[in-house]
Formats: structure tokens, sequence, C-alpha cells
């Protein structure tokens, strides 16, 4: 899976890039890498760069979903960035909902938003 | 110094340009004029889209207030078109729906909560601004600040 | 436009064979013309009715046809077959509804397939495998 995701702690922050097309078997198994490096890292936050995916199906839209839903119950946060828009009218025609996924323009809002919602959890 | 106020026309594959103004960092406004059909709506998606990601804009106002009617297939285009473009993390906010073009949205089964409007542009552009951070705020009143007070030469 | 050349097959017998089948695909789609957001279309509904192949046949065996296809009233298009020698659908109306699935998931892959592309019809019965034929044309 190395080949195809890198995981970079910046801040407290994991900055988690899918470098293209990921097998089946990597996906699966990437909530799971996820969850366990957040801990590794203390981390309380995954940005997750999507930026040179080209395919979305229902298959990674899963994974994208229980990602969220993971770090979320870990007490941390996901926020994805880079979708294209091709991308993104593909998997709202395919009827993906993804509802509790947090997504940002770019990486310096990503960031902003998670240091925000982080920086709450203190208060 | 940076043109804030640029219109961008873009061609759709009817030919019709498709105005997308930058009218504020971050903010851009889709003003359509006439009646919305199936093609126009897809291309409008994909051109909007595009210009989002490019322009980096958190917010999109799509003043519909000129569109008399909607057929069914470019509503549902639209609500597609918010759902992808909060998927890039912007915000589109329909502006200007009367009765008729509303009850097309009504009739898909549309959830309202998930289609964010406002009645005019006004009120779309206070609640981008708003949503990006920003807020109007007067100067120190002089002559030339009243409303209603044109100052010759 | 390049012309395609007649046929492409793609065997289906391995996971790694799902990302093989939906890039044939998304090249021959860029090859006929289509613009990027078809090409994404394209692409995913592949994905969907091969990873059903490698999930839900047995031994996972199929095989993926593109063509180039051509239509008097709608011009240019792209055809893609997915078939495999699985146990086939006992329902195939049913297979065709959101929700339907044979496994974990959500059961999007066939009806997301029939959204994403313009025409898709489904040939299945029990014991006599299952074959997806797909038409999408070049607006």
């Amino acid at each position: 899976m190395m080949s195809s995701v890198s995981i970079v702690p910046i801040e407290g922050t994991l900055v988690v890039t899918v470098r293209g097309d990921l097998a089946d078997q990597d996906a699966t198994d990437l909530p799971n890498v996820l969850g366990d490096a957040l801990e590794v890292f203390r981390a309380r936050g995954i940005l997750l760069d999507l930026s040179v995916v080209e395919t979305v199906d229902s298959f990674l839209g899963r994974v994208i979903d229980d990602i969220a839903r993971l770090t979320r119950l870990l007490g941390a946060r996901t926020v994805v960035v880079g979708l294209q828009p091709a991308v993104a009218i593909t998997i709202t025609e395919l009827g993906l909902q993804l509802q509790g996924v947090a997504t940002a323009l770019n990486v310096e809002i990503g960031m902003s938003m998670l240091r925000d919602v982080i920086g709450r959890q203190y208060q | 110094m940076k043109d804030t106020f640029s219109p961008q026309s873009v061609r759709t594959s009817n030919d019709l340009p498709l105005p997308i103004i930058q009218v504020w960092d971050g903010v851009l406004v889709l003003p359509l004029l006439g009646a919305l059909d199936a093609n126009q709506a897809q291309d409008l998606s994909e051109t909007l889209l595009r210009k989002i990601v490019e322009t980096g804009s958190g917010v999109v106002i799509l003043d519909v207030t000129g569109v008399p009617s909607i057929e069914a297939g470019a509503a549902k285009s639209l609500v597609d078109t918010v759902s992808a473009a909060r998927l890039l993390g912007s915000d589109v906010l329909i502006v200007g729906l009367h009765t008729r073009t509303a009850l097309t949205f009504v009739h898909l089964g549309v959830d309202p909560a998930q289609l964010p409007t406002e009645t005019t542009v006004a009120r779309g552009m206070r609640a981008a601004f708003a949503r990006v951070g920003l807020e109007v705020v007067a100067r120190k009143s002089t002559i030339a600040a009243q409303p209603g007070v044109a100052i010759t030469p | 436009m390049n012309p395609l050349p007649s046929e492409q097959r793609v065997p289906i017998a391995a996971e790694v064979d799902i990302i093989l089948a939906r890039k044939a695909a998304r090249e021959a789609a860029k090859a006929l013309g289509f613009g990027m957001v078809d090409q994404s279309r394209i692409a995913t509904a592949v994905s969907e009715l091969v990873r059903n192949v490698i999930r839900y046949a047995n031994d996972g065996q199929g095989e993926m046809i593109v063509r180039a296809i051509r239509d008097p009233k709608r011009g240019n298009g792209i055809e893609i077959i997915v078939k495999d020698d699985g146990p086939g659908i006992a329902n195939p109306s049913e297979a065709l509804r959101d929700g339907f699935t044979t496994g974990r998931g959500l059961g999007l892959g066939l009806p997301g397939a029939r959204r994403l592309m313009d025409e898709l019809v489904l040939d299945s019965g029990l014991g006599r495998g299952t074959t997806v034929t797909t038409h999408k044309w070049c607006h």
C-alpha cells in the first residue's frame, strides 16, 4: 500500500495522499492503517488528498465514508481535499451519499478547518 | 492591481455564453436568463465546477431570478451540481426561485435542507460574505460616502 | 476522433483486472472523443460492473468487451459488455433497483452503472451467467 498512499504528519494532522488507483485490498485496509497512524503519531486530524484519484466508485466511496466515521469515533476529524470536478459529478450521479464527509477546496483551507474543529474540542 | 470584477464568458454546447462573475475573492455569481433545459444545465455543471476549483471559490450565487421555468431534468442537474460543489468544498446558493420554479424542485422530491436558497441576490451576497468570513463596514462618514449624494466635479 | 480497433477484450479473472478494465475503458472513451466527465462516468460504471463479476461470479471469471458504435440518429458512441459464467441473478429486475445487494455493500453497483451510462441491458438468469450491455453516446 505504501506505494499508493503516503502519510505525512504535519502539526498534529496526517496529510494522506492517495496516489492514483488503489487496489481493493489496500482500500479495505486503509481505514485500519489510518486509525493506527492517528494513534502512533498522536494526530487529531486527517487531510485526505484525493487530487490524483481519477475514479471513485461505490467501493472507494464507502471506504472514504468509513474513514470519516472511524476518525470521528477516535476523537479526530477527516477533511477531504482535491476531488476533481469530473469525479465529484460522477460520485453525485452514482448516488453516493458521503454526507458525513467534510470537504475543503484546498490544503490550506482544509488544515484551517481541522485546526478550528480540533481547537474547539479543547474549550 | 487585481481585477475583482471580471465577467468570464464560457460557451456551452449551445454556444450561449455562461457569465460566471467573480465578484469578490472566493465568491462567484452566475446569473441565468431564460428557460433552462437539461442540456444547458449539464454543461453549466461542469463549467461551473471547474471555475470553482480554478478560482478557489467557497461560495457560488446561482441567480435564477430571470428563469421563468426549469425542466425537471435541468432541476435534477442543478441539484447534482449543488451536491458536487459541496464535495469540492464549495456552497452553491440558489437565488431568486419563483413559485413555479420552486415547485419543479418540490416535485423532484428534493430535501430543502440540501438546497440552500435566498430570495434576492443582495441577501445572497450577505450570506456569501459571512460564509467567507467577511463583513461590509461603513467608512467614517464624509459627504462622498452618503448614499443619494452625487458629487459634481 | 480516432477510430478504435474493431473491439477490445479484457479478461476478468482477478481483482487487479478491475483497474485494468477501467483504464482500458477510459482510454477507449478518450479516443472516441468523450469529454472528461463522460470518461469518468464510463470508467466508474465499468468499475462497478467488473467488480460485480469478481465478487459474485464463481471463480470471478468473465470478460469485458469495448467497441465503438454508431447510430444514424445518435451518432458515435461506445459499447461496453461485461459478462461472466457465474451463477446468474435470479431476479434481474430486482438487481437494478437501489439497495439490492447480494453481499456487504450499498447495492449501488448495477443501478449506479445504469445511471452513469445512457443505456444498460441486463441479461441474466439462474445457471446461465450474466451479460450486461451498456452504451454511451457522444453528445
